[in-house]
């Protein structure tokens, strides 16, 4: 089995759907800046999803936080209030497992002080557990909801595309081409955070937007600098705002075809976004109520959502954006469907992502990849041993590839560059606490066993630090066996026996370099997993 | 009537004119006689409704010193005078018209109002027994003397004034009074044995007759009945004032005062007694009415009722079952085979009936949701969604307790939905549910499907025999992802969210329809074809009037059949003359509303639960439907065409607001609308059985059991 080509994502989600009965129920739950939303879907014999019903109800979480970094009392009850209510219409479904509801949180809750407090709340009160989602996990979602928009349309999936949505709190950024992402990122600019940024200011409705502009521009000018204008490049966007501006903009009465197929992306012209959005920031909150017969909370953020979609497509001197239907519960329905969290595609992402990263750091990047050949071979043939999941594999394929990154900083003690340069970064598609471990997995690959003591490990719980250890232990076998730095054993195979681990290898002269280096790296192997490493030609 | 300059016919006196329409047909020698007298009910009892809610508002406004005018340009006095003016002409016509056209010859058939002094002496028996069994227990005069209070009278309730000879050890012998309040009773006539026929005897008679049992040894002078509205009782709240609610909210204290703003009295009243009453309810001498027969000619509906007589009633149009519904398979089969449009009462309500019934009963339901406006008293609906909320099943119901006159059961049959675990919600705050949608969700293997059915009429399985609707019956997605938007935002579930097909008043309908219509007239000024049909029960919004206008001034042919008010002025050049108003009155109340636009050859059919009138577009939470499935679209456009063919029972509104009957040309033959469609239907079984491929078994709703 162990060919280099069988790619680790191709294997990676196969086993998990058994189990998936015909027209599952599954429901999602995304508590916002300025709304609690709920979808209700059915995914299908063939795995589409189609979405029953959307729910939404509006919540000043975001005004709290960003106001005072704490979600008020009244505003948690509230909350509850919404999430019982939803919790019913979940009864009427039938659906009350944990695997067919997920409830996530953004930046309004991630960002408070007192998160804990509002989870365990809510958690005593519904029975909800709600999981805040940092932003890598968000771009992860996004990308999962508008992958079927983009490559439905041909000529956009070929070209540089920035798909980014403009939230309450964050700006999400994702550059993708041919279905690959190139790039994400977030940014701390949200449409609810100006709007309660300028409450602080009182200023009149005229100079509001010069301050807008101001904090929007900073922004763009960092996004123009990560992401350099191309002749060919195009933006797609997302969220409630500007499909509210498309939908007064396009002409009325165009009945869409039923159902939620991956739909076309429509077209916005910028010069009417920016006219159009010249008209709604002329109006207040009330007025926008009044005329247009919005929600609030949606008033409050439509003008400068439209800006800063409107700077943005300025910025990179495009005639028209493409708007989409798609949003940000379809991705999370997406891969609730998917059943195994992370789908395939998913796993391509984050890999592709990881050597883009290793590249700035110019790894070597032969090295890399077969160093994480044969960790990841090494953790399939000891699945016995370790029983760890899918999920850690993708870690440990990971913490190979940029295990050696640190030299990039300093030859002397680069393994702790390494585990510096990890945490610190920004990997496509992995969270905080996936990259945490990602970089003490590489941090360990030699040197100094782990000890309480270690910054970021002493933070972890008992099984995420076994894990580490059985990760890191198998990275250093790996590690050693490629210390010609040649590829030279390009098979092996495992055996366990009489408390060893024996590893057999094909088609090589000799092992003895590879041998001295596992003197220096087994022993932890050894430690962790109780067997001695033996190296064999076979 | 109106200045001729305004744009606008004003609203009450087209509201009159509807109810003249109404006595026209209790005029029409062609109709049964028990079918006129029903009629004449219907106009008293309408008369009742347009006093109490329109009039009274008016007179607050009046009193609060109000002169602003309303659109047709008239100020409330100016109102008030027409509207006085022009009842009591109409009172006057419908006692000759009782009195003269219908009696005399329902006599000679056999169904007679005794004269009270007439009676045969085994009558009179009768009588006597019922008086002192039934009526003296229950019945107590009062007497009224000018220092106390004068007491309080139930509005539209009949009473009975006394007047007494003065006591002559009084030192200034003066008349004395007593009132006999009947209060709020069913009991109206007294049945009399009579030989072959039917003859009875009204309470008011009865007690006249045996008044002196009351005041034993006391001469009485006279005693008669009279009837009371008075503003004081006059719901403010209602919807059907707030238009004049709203310019006078700082004043409602002066309804306190309880003016009476119409006194009905026999007309043989002596100046003397009228007098009396004038001063202590405080009526002006315009609001008395002098009535020369029975009072309150509402009850009179009840009589009509009786079995036997069947040479007086019309031949029955019994409802027709559907070819399109399947009686051998279930509901949730016939609409997944094809979407169903149905025209009631022609064509049987009971479909929508047994869907609501096989829902509670099937085990793969899960939910019901249903708005529930007003409902008949054994409703099976009811009953059905109580069972299927004891089956487990989530059924959520919104039920309208402000639905005026049946607020008493409204209450009655809402709480045994909730004790049954139904999920009842009492309304929206501020606006009246009176969308009529329901939506079934069940679990098939194929996935959850949505059935739903839209209506523009209630679920009423009893006014759903007499009322013309339509019910559309489909499980599109699109409409049911809609629908389901639109509950959980009625129930407070969700905000409301954009919708694809469905528009909901109060928040788009209204600019939906402005859309349609300014789409056709766009359409014409471009020189294309465009076309408005509409038939709805009123237009009074000013808004979609002066839309209509505009387009009729682009050359838009528009067409509308209102059944009710109309204030729009058709047929005024530079205004209007592309405008045509009709309206039918007869056997069936005519409720359906049904939309049609050209849309420049992809026609738009939509049908509704709201009226044009402000208070539909938005005060209420109305539903504007799209009619797309071909066959169904087909069917509502043939259906509506009929509506302006009818030249038997039809009326066309000219431009000073009168309504003229049309008299078919010799060469045209009579086209009745409703007959053609229940003629249309009862043909249309009988090919279906005919070409013989399926047998239909109708399942009849359950009997009422009283």
């Amino acid at each position: 089995m162990n060919t280099k080509d069988s790619t680790l994502a191709e294997t990676a989600t196969s086993s998990n759907r058994s189990d998936s009965a015909p027209n599952r129920l599954i429901a999602v739950i995304d508590i916002g800046t300025g709304a609690i939303r709920m979808a209700i879907a059915e995914v299908k014999e063939d795995g589409t999803v189609y979405a029953l019903e959307r729910l939404s109800q509006a919540v000043t979480l975001g005004e709290d936080t960003f106001q005072t970094r704490n979600i008020q009392k009244a505003t948690m009850e509230e909350c509850v209030r919404i999430l019982k209510s939803y919790r019913r219409r979940l009864d009427e479904y039938q659906i009350s497992r944990d695997d067919q509801i997920r409830v996530v949180a953004t930046s309004a809750v991630r960002e408070a002080d007192n998160r804990l407090a509002f989870t365990d709340r809510i958690f005593i009160a519904t029975g909800f557990e709600v999981s805040p989602l940092d932003e890598a996990e968000v771009n992860r979602i996004t990308y999962q909801g508008i992958r079927p928009y983009l490559a439905a349309k041909p000529n956009l999936d070929e070209s540089q595309t920035i798909v980014t949505e403009i939230g309450g709190g964050t700006t999400e950024l994702l550059l993708v081409q041919n279905g690959n992402v190139l790039f994400s990122s977030n940014y701390r600019l949200g449409a609810l955070r100006l709007r309660e940024m300028l409450k602080g200011y009182r200023v009149p409705l005229a100079k509001e937007r010069t301050i807008m502009e101001n904090q929007i521009e900073r922004v763009i000018q960092q996004i123009v600098h990560e992401v350099p204008a191309d002749k060919s490049i195009k933006l797609v966007v997302l969220g409630g705002d500007v499909r509210f501006a498309l939908a007064q903009l396009r002409p009325e009465d165009e009945i869409p075809e039923p159902g939620n197929s991956p739909d076309e992306l429509d077209r916005l012209k910028v010069s009417e976004l920016s006219k159009f959005t010249d008209k709604i920031l002329q109006k207040n909150e009330d007025e926008l109520v009044q005329n247009y017969h919005l929600a609030f909370t949606d008033a409050e953020t439509l003008g400068p959502a439209l800006l800063a979609y409107t700077k943005l497509a300025q910025a990179y001197q495009l005639k028209y954006i493409y708007v989409t239907k798609a949003n940000f519960r379809d991705g999370l329905l997406k891969e609730m469907a998917d059943q195994s969290t992370w789908s395939d595609e998913f796993y391509t992402q984050v890999i592709r992502s990881t050597i883009d990263f290793g590249k700035r750091f110019d790894f070597d990047e032969a090295h890399a990849r077969h160093v994480a050949f044969l960790a990841d071979t090494l953790f399939q043939s000891l699945q016995n041993e370790h029983k760890l999941d899918l999920r850690n594999r993708l870690l440990l394929y990971t913490a190979a590839l940029l295990h050696e990154i640190g030299i990039y900083v300093n030859q002397s003690g680069y393994h702790k560059h390494s585990m510096y340069l990890i945490s610190n970064g920004n990997l496509f598609g992995l969270g905080q606490s996936d990259l945490l471990l990602v970089a003490l997995i590489a941090r360990y690959h030699r040197r100094a066993s782990p000890k309480a003591t270690h910054p970021g490990y002493s933070t972890l719980d008992r099984f995420s630090r076994i894990a580490i250890a059985k990760m890191a232990a198998i990275l250093r076998v790996a590690d050693a066996l490629d210390y010609s730095y040649s590829q030279r054993v390009q098979e092996i195979e495992c055996e366990i026996a009489n408390g060893q681990l024996i590893i057999s290898i094909p088609h090589v002269e000799d092992v003895s370099l590879e041998q001295i280096a596992l003197v220096e790296k087994g022993p932890f192997f050894e430690e962790v997993f109780g067997l001695k490493v033996h190296l064999r030609k076979k | 009537m109106a200045p001729k300059a305004s744009k606008y016919l004003n609203r009450e006196l087209s509201w009159l004119e509807f109810n003249q329409r109404v006595l026209d047909e209790a005029h029409d020698p062609e109709i049964p006689l028990l079918e006129r007298l029903k009629f004449l009910a219907i106009t008293s009892s309408n008369l009742d409704e347009f006093f109490m809610v329109r009039v009274g508002g008016l007179h607050l406004l009046q009193a609060s010193g109000n002169t602003t005018s309303d659109p047709s340009g008239m100020t409330p006095k100016k109102i008030l005078n027409a509207i006085s003016l022009r009842a009591h002409q109409m009172m006057a016509e419908q006692y000759q018209c009782l009195l003269g056209e219908i009696e005399p010859p329902l006599a000679a058939a056999g169904f007679q109002r005794a004269n009270p002094q007439e009676l045969t002496d085994a009558q009179r028996r009768i009588v006597e027994q019922v008086f002192r069994d039934e009526i003296y227990p229950v019945l107590t005069p009062m007497a009224v003397t000018p220092e106390m209070e004068f007491p309080y009278l139930v509005n539209h309730t009949l009473n009975i004034v006394v007047r007494l000879a003065p006591d002559e050890k009084a030192k200034q012998p003066q008349d004395r009074f007593a009132i006999i309040p009947f209060g709020r009773t069913e009991f109206r006539f007294i049945t009399l044995p009579s030989e072959g026929g039917y003859q009875y005897l009204p309470l008011e008679d009865a007690v006249c007759l045996f008044i002196e049992q009351y005041f034993g040894g006391e001469q009485v002078l006279e005693s008669i009945p009279f009837r009371v509205t008075k503003n004081a009782d006059v719901s403010l709240q209602d919807e059907f004032a707030s238009d004049l609610l709203h310019q006078m909210e700082d004043m409602l204290d002066q309804r306190k005062q309880g003016d009476c703003i119409r006194l009905e009295i026999a007309e043989a009243v002596s100046a003397e007694t009228l007098e009396f009453l004038g001063r202590g309810l405080g009526v002006l001498d315009e609001n008395v009415y002098r009535i020369p027969g029975p009072l309150d000619l509402t009850a009179f509906m009840r009589l009509t009722d009786i079995s036997g007589f069947d040479a007086q009633k019309d031949i029955s149009w019994p409802p027709q079952p559907s070819p399109e519904v399947n009686p051998r398979i279930s509901m949730f089969e016939n609409i997944s085979r094809q979407d169903i449009l149905l025209c009631h009462p022609y064509e049987s309500f009971e479909p929508v009936v047994r869907l609501i019934e096989e829902a509670a009963v099937d085990p793969d339901v899960l939910a019901i949701k249903q708005i529930l406006y007003r409902t008949s008293k054994h409703s099976p609906i009811v009953a059905a969604l109580i069972r299927a909320a004891e089956q487990g099943k989530h059924v959520t119901a919104i039920v309208e307790l402000k639905a005026r006159f049946d607020e008493a059961r409204n209450i009655e049959w809402a709480k045994n939905l909730e004790h049954a675990g139904v999920q009842v919600i009492y309304g929206v705050k501020g606006l009246k549910t009176h969308a009529k949608v329901c939506c079934i969700v069940r679990r098939e293997p194929e996935g959850i499907q949505r059935y739903l059915h839209f209506g523009t009429g209630n679920y009423n399985d009893a006014t759903s025999k007499i009322y013309s609707d339509i019910s559309y019956f489909t499980c599109d997605e699109v409409l049911a992802s809609d629908a389901i938007n639109f509950f959980n935002s009625i129930t407070g579930y969700s905000l409301p969210q954009n919708y694809q097909k469905l528009e909901a008043a109060p928040i788009s309908l209204r600019d939906k329809i402005l859309d349609l219509i300014h789409h056709e007239t766009e359409r014409k000024k471009q020189g294309q074809k465009a076309r408005i049909i509409a038939k709805v029960n009123s237009l009074v919004d000013p808004e979609i009037i002066n839309a209509l206008y505009e387009a009729s001034e682009a050359g838009v042919k528009i067409k509308l059949n209102i059944r009710g008010i109309c204030c729009l002025r058709p047929g005024v050049s530079k205004l209007s003359k592309n405008i045509e108003v009709v309206s039918i009155i007869d056997r069936f109340l005519e409720h359906a509303r049904i939309l049609y636009f050209y849309h420049g050859g992809d026609e738009r059919v939509f049908i509704s639960s709201a009226d044009w009138m402000p208070r539909n577009l938005d005060r209420r939470v109305e539903l504007l439907v799209p009619i797309e499935e071909e066959k169904s679209h087909r069917k509502v456009i043939k259906l509506l065409n009929t509506y302006f063919e009818d030249n038997a029972k039809a009326r066309v509104l000219n431009s000073n607001g009168v309504y003229e009957r049309i008299t078919p040309s010799k060469e045209k033959n009579v086209v009745r609308c409703q007959q053609v469609l229940y003629e249309e239907a009862v043909a249309a079984i009988k090919q279906a059985e005919k070409a013989g491929r399926t047998v239909f078994e109708p399942h009849m709703a359950p009997e009422d059991q009283k």
